[in-house]
């Protein structure tokens, strides 16, 4: 609309990305499944990648490709194994390049190990920080520089509430996870000049959170123990995602949004 | 579909504030995806021009003039919205106002009235139209979304406004709070804490210059827009923020996420 700041795109016209290029690295999770097709449906085009070369982690990843495909947008499955720095740097720039330019980069890697602290491996430790933490390292820098060539971008972390707070066998994680929000507000403060946000969503107990279980709020304590008394659907996620994609949002950089049904309200 | 679950057809807002700077943008930014609005400030010619936009968008709208210091006025603004449109959905509490003294003051300057002032202006609105849009709102028997504006000097040290920095640190708490009070009757309590964001774009070359100054502190390298907490009210009263309550989602350019070294600090230092 027109008003005393110019023609600016204030309703719900700030949220449609038709023409902007997404690359969703971890669609073959609920969550970055989620956000890759609402990103799609809010008219981006949208190259997938999951984070490793298992079979069944792609296979999801392509069924989320050919959702986007069906919506008739451009899209394409791509793979690296994201703990691999070089290829994924390799895989950001195929992206790039098949898609003439990255607005947007979504990296939602997700491996949890609940175990004790005092129990947990040099090896497990290591596969929890390699995959969520250097993983998500790793693309963050793939992403950032072509957004620095092209002079501006959107990255969006996907992360846990487990990064902002501890829990009991869940050591590494935590630690992966409080390492992804810190990288977070690293990067948009290295990067904010050149026109690049980065930020986080910190999902609460979502249905598809592995520590949980069952996600039955009848049969689940951890789940009642959320304000809201449910847990969250991979569905809500992609509104937010939408949102710090968009070019409306300019202004929000280095946050962590928490998507959590009040979870990091409790007392 | 995920635009779909943003669009605010049939619901009924109300912005107080919304005669100018923040609350007018985001009172147009709620109507222009779907709502009526029931607009509320002090001075009345300027709310008349924001529900002049909202009618020329297609929306309804009526001007409610209200000091939101006043729990009697702000139970009063509840009631006009139920009255003019039938219900309530959205409570968005923007009023409020700067305590700005000279670098200079000194803490024992500042006088009982002051300091109360303050306090009601920027913290007691949010709970009187809070108490007053929650009971309407259960009374009609349908959920809804308040939102409460507070301020990034809520985080930080703010002397020279250190009553709104305590006042806005109390919105967080209270948006706290309530979200979980509120839970039971499908009502979600966030707030957006804006860092430093122009009101309305420079009068003059003089004010352009300050904006371009200060915004160098930030990693956006500019000020926010005032009309950039529309999109972000959108999200927060919409369903599609379903599973987001007592939060605060912070608009400041980066600030609050660094601030250890001047901008532009970048150490090179060998492994």
């Amino acid at each position: 609309m027109k008003n005393e700041w110019g023609d600016v795109r204030l309703g719900l016209d700030a949220f449609d990305l038709a023409g902007k290029k997404a690359l969703v690295i971890g669609a073959g999770n609920a969550a970055g499944a989620a956000i890759a097709r609402a990103l799609g449906e809010a008219g981006a085009d949208v190259i997938v990648s999951a984070t490793s070369t298992d079979g069944d982690e792609v296979m999801r990843a392509k069924k989320v490709q050919q959702d986007l495909a069906k919506m008739g947008r451009q899209s394409s499955t791509v793979t690296a194994d994201i703990t691999l720095g070089t290829g994924v740097q390799v895989m950001v720039r195929q992206a790039a390049k098949d898609l003439g330019r990255i607005d947007i980069v979504v990296n939602a890697p997700d491996l949890y190990l609940g175990k004790p602290a005092e129990a947990t491996t040099d090896i497990e430790w290591n596969r929890v920080m390699q995959v969520n933490l250097s993983g998500t390292f790793h693309a963050c820098r793939a992403a950032g520089k072509e957004m620095l060539k092209q002079g501006g971008g959107r990255v969006i972390n996907v992360a846990s509430a487990l990064g902002e707070r501890g829990m009991a066998n869940s050591a590494a994680y935590c630690a992966a996870q409080g390492g992804i929000l810190n990288l977070t507000r690293a990067l948009a403060q290295e990067w904010g000049p050149h026109g690049i946000t980065v930020n986080a969503i910190a999902q609460g107990w979502m249905e598809h959170t592995p520590a949980i279980g069952n996600p039955d709020p009848a049969a689940n304590q951890t789940v009642r123990f959320v304000p809201m008394k449910r847990a969250g659907a991979a569905d809500e996620l992609g509104a937010l995602a939408v949102y710090l994609a968009s070019d409306a949002c300019g202004y929000i950089t280095g946050q962590v949004l928490f998507v959590d049904g009040g979870l990091t309200t409790h007392l | 579909m995920v635009l779909e679950r943003l669009r605010l057809d049939g619901k009924v807002a109300i912005v107080t504030g919304a005669g100018r700077g923040l609350g007018r943008q985001m009172a147009l930014a709620l109507a222009e995806a779907g709502a009526d609005v029931v607009c509320a400030a002090r001075t009345a010619s300027q709310i008349d021009r924001t529900t002049g936009d909202i009618r020329a968008l297609g929306r309804r709208a009526v001007a409610q003039p209200t000091d939101v210091r006043d729990s009697a006025q702000c139970d009063a603004l509840i009631a006009r919205a139920a009255q003019e449109f039938g219900r309530l959905d959205i409570m968005l509490s923007n009023a409020g106002i700067g305590d700005m003294r000279g670098a200079n003051a000194e803490l024992w300057d500042v006088n009982d009235d002051d300091w109360h002032d303050t306090l009601d202006v920027n913290l007691s609105s949010a709970f009187y139209c809070a108490r007053a849009a929650s009971k309407q709102m259960v009374a009609e028997g349908h959920g809804g979304t308040i939102i409460n504006l507070a301020s990034g000097t809520a985080l930080r040290a703010y002397p020279m406004s250190f009553g709104y920095g305590a006042a806005k640190a109390g919105v967080i708490a209270l948006t706290k709070s309530l979200s979980t009070m509120l839970q039971k009757h499908g009502i979600r309590v966030n707030c957006i804490i804006p860092g430093f964001v122009s009101q309305a774009p420079p009068r003059d070359e003089q004010s352009a210059i300050f904006a371009q100054t200060r915004g160098r502190y930030l990693p956006a390298q500019r000020l926010g827009y005032a009309w950039e907490l529309g999109p972000l009210a959108i999200f927060l009263a919409s369903d599609a923020s379903s599973y987001v309550t007592g939060q605060g989602f912070v608009i400041d350019g980066g600030g609050l996420a660094g601030g250890l070294a001047p901008m532009g600090f970048a150490p090179e230092v060998r492994l």
